[in-house]
C-alpha cells in the first residue's frame, strides 16, 4: 500500500469501526494475550520477564478461569520455555509464548532448533536490549535473533500486533516456519489504547484450527526426530528451508489481502507512505517510531516512509518496487533502534542488502532510542536537517 | 513342553544394530525398560551416547518414537510433548527422558529440577556412567573421587565427591525414585513397572558400566558394577515421597577396592603415591553414605 499524505489522514479521520469487533481500550501486552486466545492456543509455557510479564500473567488468568482451553505451565528458565515449546508443537499443539531481551537471547539454542525442526510456533517479543542492564524499549534482541531461521514482525500499534499474531499462525502452519511478533516495550507493551478485537468466530473462520500432517511425535506411529544428519543429507535440510523461507513475502501479502476482506484491516509486507517521484528523504522504521514519523510528514511534504512490518525475511522484491519511483538523487535514512557491535544498525544492513545492484541511493543510519530513549517529533526533524546537511553518514541523535 | 527357563524380555522392543560400545550399559538398560514400558512410549533424548545409540538420522532403534533436543532441556521438552499428548487425550503414552549423567547432573540440571519440582508425569532415566563419554571422557559432577578422566589427568584426578543426585531429586519430594544396577537385573525390573505404575515424576538413576571410559575389559561390565553395589560405592535403594527403602543389604562387608582395582580409571590410586590416603578417603565416604542410608529408612518407618 502507498497511501498519500491525505489518505493517511482521511482513513484515521473516517474510522467508525469494524462489524463483528469490540472496541477495547488495551496495552498492548493485553492484545497480544488476546490475540493468543483468539488463536485458541493449546499449550502456553511461561517464563516472567520485564516487559512481557503481563502477556503472561494474563494467559495464566485466561486459562485459569477457563476463558482459554489451554495447558499453561510455569517454567524454570527461557530455555526451557522454548523447550517445551518446542516439545509440544512437535506433537502436534498450536502454542504461543512471550519474552522479552534477556529471555529471547537465553532462548537463542532453542530458536534455532524450533526453526530447524520446522515448527510453527507464534510468540511475542517485547523489545529490550542486554548490557548495559536495561529494560525499555530496544530492538537489540530480536533483531540479533535474524539468523536463527524466525520469520519477524514488527507491530506499530496494538492493533497490529493483535491482527498479525492471527496472520502469523496462518504463515507459520502454511511453512512450518516459527514467527515472531515484536512490540515496543511500554510505548506499547505498557500503554493502552483503543484496539478493535474481532470476535471469537470472525477468527475461527479465518484460522481453523491447527490440522495434524502425520508428522506429529505420539506414542502411536514411531518415528525419530533431531538425529545426527550426516554431511550427505545436511545441505537438503538447508535447501528446503530456503525454497520455503523465500515464500514467506508473498503469503505475507497474500494473508494481509484476506485479512483484510476478513476483518476491515488490510496489511503487507511493508507499508510506505509519501513515495513518489517528488520525495527527497525516505524514513525507513519498525515499530512504534513509525507513528512519529507519520506525524511529521505532515509538516514535511518532501518526507516519505517506508514501514517495515517484515523484517526477516526482507521483504526485498516489495522494498525495491516501492523505491524504484524516487527520483534518483532521493536520500534513505533508516531509523536505528538497535546496536549490533557493528558501525551500522541492522535495518541499513539489510536494505544495503536488498537494493545493491538494483537501486542507488545516498544511505544514512541514525541510531535513536536506544535502551529506551524517546524519540520525539522533533528528533525526526532533526534527522531531516542532519540528512540534508550531508555531511557524516552515520549519525547519533540526541547523544548525551 | 514347558521351556526349561522363561526369558525376562519375552518381546524385545529394541532393534538389533545398536551402536553401543561393547559392554555398554545403554543397550542392556533401554532392552529391559522398553520390554516394560511398551511400544506406546515417546523417549526423549538429550545429548548423550544414547543420542548415537539411539540411531543418527534417518535411523531409530527403538519400537517407540524418539525426539532427539537440546542438551540442556530433555525434561523441558518431555514437559512440552506430555502436555501436547494429555491435551490431546493420550494419556497412556509415556514420555521417557534417558539421559547420560553430563544431561542429568550438569547442563540439564536446572530444567530437571523444574520439571521435578512441577510434578511433570515423565520418567527421566539417567545411566550414570560417572563422566561426558560421547564426547570422550571428560570430567561431569558425576564424575567419582579419584577417576581419572581427560580434564582430570593424573596426578591431577578428581579430587571431589560427585553430586548426590539421588538426595537431591529425593528432595523434590517427588513419588519415586530409585538407584538401579545392570547386576540386579530383577531389582531393575521390579523398578521399571513401580515407576511405570506411579503417575507424576519419576527417576531411575542407573549405575552405567563403559569400557572406553572405565578402562575396563567389556566382558566384566556386568561383574564390576556388581562389586559397586557389593562394596557399597552404588546402594540400591527406593525413595517414595521422601520415605526410603534400602533394596539391597551387601552380605559380606567388601573393602571398595575390590571394585576399583578392576577399573583402569582408578589404577593411580594402587601404586602407592599417596600411601592409600584416596582409598581410604573413599571408603569412608561409603561408609558415612551408608549410615546414612540406614538412618533414613529407620526415619521412613517412624
Amino acid at each position: 500500500m502507498n497511501n498519500t499524505l491525505n489518505e493517511t489522514i482521511e482513513k484515521e479521520k473516517t474510522q467508525k469501526g469494524f462489524a463483528r469487533h469490540t472496541q477495547k481500550i488495551l496495552k498492548g501486552n493485553y492484545a497480544a494475550a488476546e490475540a493468543a486466545k483468539l488463536c485458541r492456543v493449546g499449550f502456553v509455557p511461561a517464563y516472567p520477564i520485564t516487559p512481557q510479564t503481563t502477556i503472561v500473567e494474563e494467559l495464566s488468568r485466561m486459562v485459569a478461569n477457563k476463558e482459554l482451553d489451554a495447558h499453561y505451565v510455569n517454567m524454570d528458565s527461557e530455555h526451557s520455555v522454548f523447550a517445551a515449546a518446542m516439545g509440544a508443537a512437535l506433537a502436534g499443539e498450536r502454542v504461543f509464548t512471550a519474552t522479552s531481551g534477556q529471555g529471547l537471547f537465553y532462548a537463542h539454542e532453542v530458536l534455532h532448533a524450533i526453526a530447524h525442526f520446522r515448527l510453527p510456533i507464534v510468540i511475542c517479543n517485547v523489545g529490550r536490549p542486554s548490557i548495559p542492564w536495561n529494560i525499555w524499549s530496544d530492538q537489540t534482541d530480536s533483531l540479533a535473533q535474524r539468523d536463527t531461521g524466525w520469520v519477524q514482525f514488527y507491530g506499530e500499534s496494538s492493533q497490529e500486533v493483535l491482527d498479525t499474531v492471527i496472520q502469523a499462525y496462518i504463515i507459520a502452519e502454511r511453512l512450518n516456519l516459527p514467527v515472531m511478533v515484536v512490540l515496543d516495550a511500554f510505548y506499547q507493551s505498557h500503554t493502552s489504547e483503543n484496539v478493535w478485537a474481532p470476535e471469537q468466530d470472525l477468527v475461527d473462520e479465518f484460522l481453523p484450527p491447527k490440522k495434524f500432517t502425520g508428522s506429529e511425535i505420539d506414542g502411536i506411529n514411531p518415528k525419530a526426530v533431531g538425529g545426527l544428519v550426516p554431511p550427505e543429507h545436511y545441505e537438503t535440510f538447508n535447501y528446503r528451508y530456503w525454497t520455503d523461507v523465500n515464500q514467506v513475502e508473498d503469503l505475507t501479502n497474500e494473508v494481509g489481502e484476506n485479512f483484510g476482506k476478513s476483518f476491515g484491516r488490510k496489511y503487507s509486507a511493508i507499508e510506505t507512505v509519501n513515495i513518489t517521484d517528488k520525495t527527497k528523504i525516505v524514513f525507513v522504521t519498525i515499530s512504534s517510531i513509525t507513528s512519529t514519523v507519520r506525524g511529521v510528514l505532515n509538516k514535511h511534504p518532501e518526507i516519505g516512509l517506508l514501514k517495515l512490518r517484515l523484517v526477516k525475511p526482507f521483504p526485498k522484491a516489495s522494498v525495491i518496487k516501492a523505491l524504484s519511483v524516487l527520483p534518483p538523487d532521493a536520500s534513505i535514512v533508516a531509523v536505528e533502534r538497535n546496536f549490533l557491535g557493528d558501525s551500522e544498525g541492522a535495518l541499513i544492513q539489510e536494505m544495503k542488502r536488498a537494493l545493491y545492484g538494483e537501486l542507488n541511493f545516498k544511505m544514512f543510519d541514525v541510531y535513536a532510542g536506544l535502551g529506551g530513549k524517546d524519540v520525539p517529533p522533533l528528533t525526526i526533524e532533526k534527522i531531516i536537517y542532519k540528512v540534508k546537511e550531508d555531511a557524516e553518514k552515520i549519525i547519533w541523535i540526541d547523544l548525551e | 513342553m514347558e521351556p526349561a527357563f522363561k526369558f525376562l524380555i519375552e518381546e524385545e522392543k529394541v532393534f538389533s544394530g545398536g551402536l553401543s560400545c561393547r559392554g555398554c550399559g545403554w543397550a542392556l538398560l533401554v532392552r529391559h525398560l522398553s520390554s516394560i514400558l511398551g511400544e506406546n512410549t515417546v523417549y526423549v533424548v538429550p545429548a548423550s551416547c544414547f543420542s548415537i545409540i539411539a540411531g543418527p538420522y534417518p535411523l531409530n532403534e527403538l519400537k517407540g518414537s524418539v525426539v532427539h533436543t537440546v542438551f540442556a532441556a530433555a525434561p523441558a521438552t518431555a514437559t512440552g510433548i506430555r502436555h501436547a499428548l494429555d491435551k490431546q487425550g493420550k494419556r497412556d503414552t509415556n514420555v521417557v527422558v534417558l539421559a547420560g549423567d553430563g544431561g542429568t547432573f550438569d547442563i540439564g540440571f536446572q530444567s530437571l529440577s523444574g520439571a521435578a519440582s512441577r510434578g511433570e508425569n515423565i520418567l527421566y532415566v539417567c545411566n550414570n556412567n560417572g563422566a561426558y563419554m560421547n564426547t570422550g571422557i571428560q570430567t561431569s559432577t558425576a564424575t567419582p573421587y579419584g577417576a581419572v578422566t581427560t580434564t582430570n589427568p593424573n596426578p591431577e584426578y578428581k579430587k571431589t565427591w560427585p553430586k548426590d543426585l539421588m538426595g537431591i531429586v529425593a528432595a523434590h519430594n517427588i513419588p519415586y525414585a530409585a538407584t538401579c544396577s545392570l547386576a540386579f537385573i530383577e531389582d531393575y525390573r521390579m523398578k521399571i513397572k513401580r515407576a511405570k505404575e506411579i503417575e507424576g515424576f519419576r527417576l531411575l538413576l542407573i549405575d552405567g558400566p563403559c569400557p572406553p571410559g572405565h578402562k575396563t575389559e567389556p566382558s566384566q561390565s556386568i561383574a564390576i558394577t556388581r562389586l559397586a553395589v557389593e562394596t557399597k560405592l552404588f546402594p540400591l535403594f527406593e525413595v517414595e515421597h521422601l520415605k526410603y527403602r534400602i533394596n539391597y543389604f551387601p552380605k559380606e562387608k567388601l573393602p571398595v577396592e575390590k571394585c576399583l582395582k578392576k577399573q583402569g580409571r582408578f589404577k593411580h590410586l594402587f601404586n602407592g603415591s599417596d600411601n592409600g590416603r584416596a582409598l581410604k578417603d573413599i571408603q569412608e565416604h561409603v561408609e558415612s553414605y551408608w549410615n546414612r542410608l540406614l538412618k533414613l529408612e529407620q526415619l521412613s518407618h517412624e
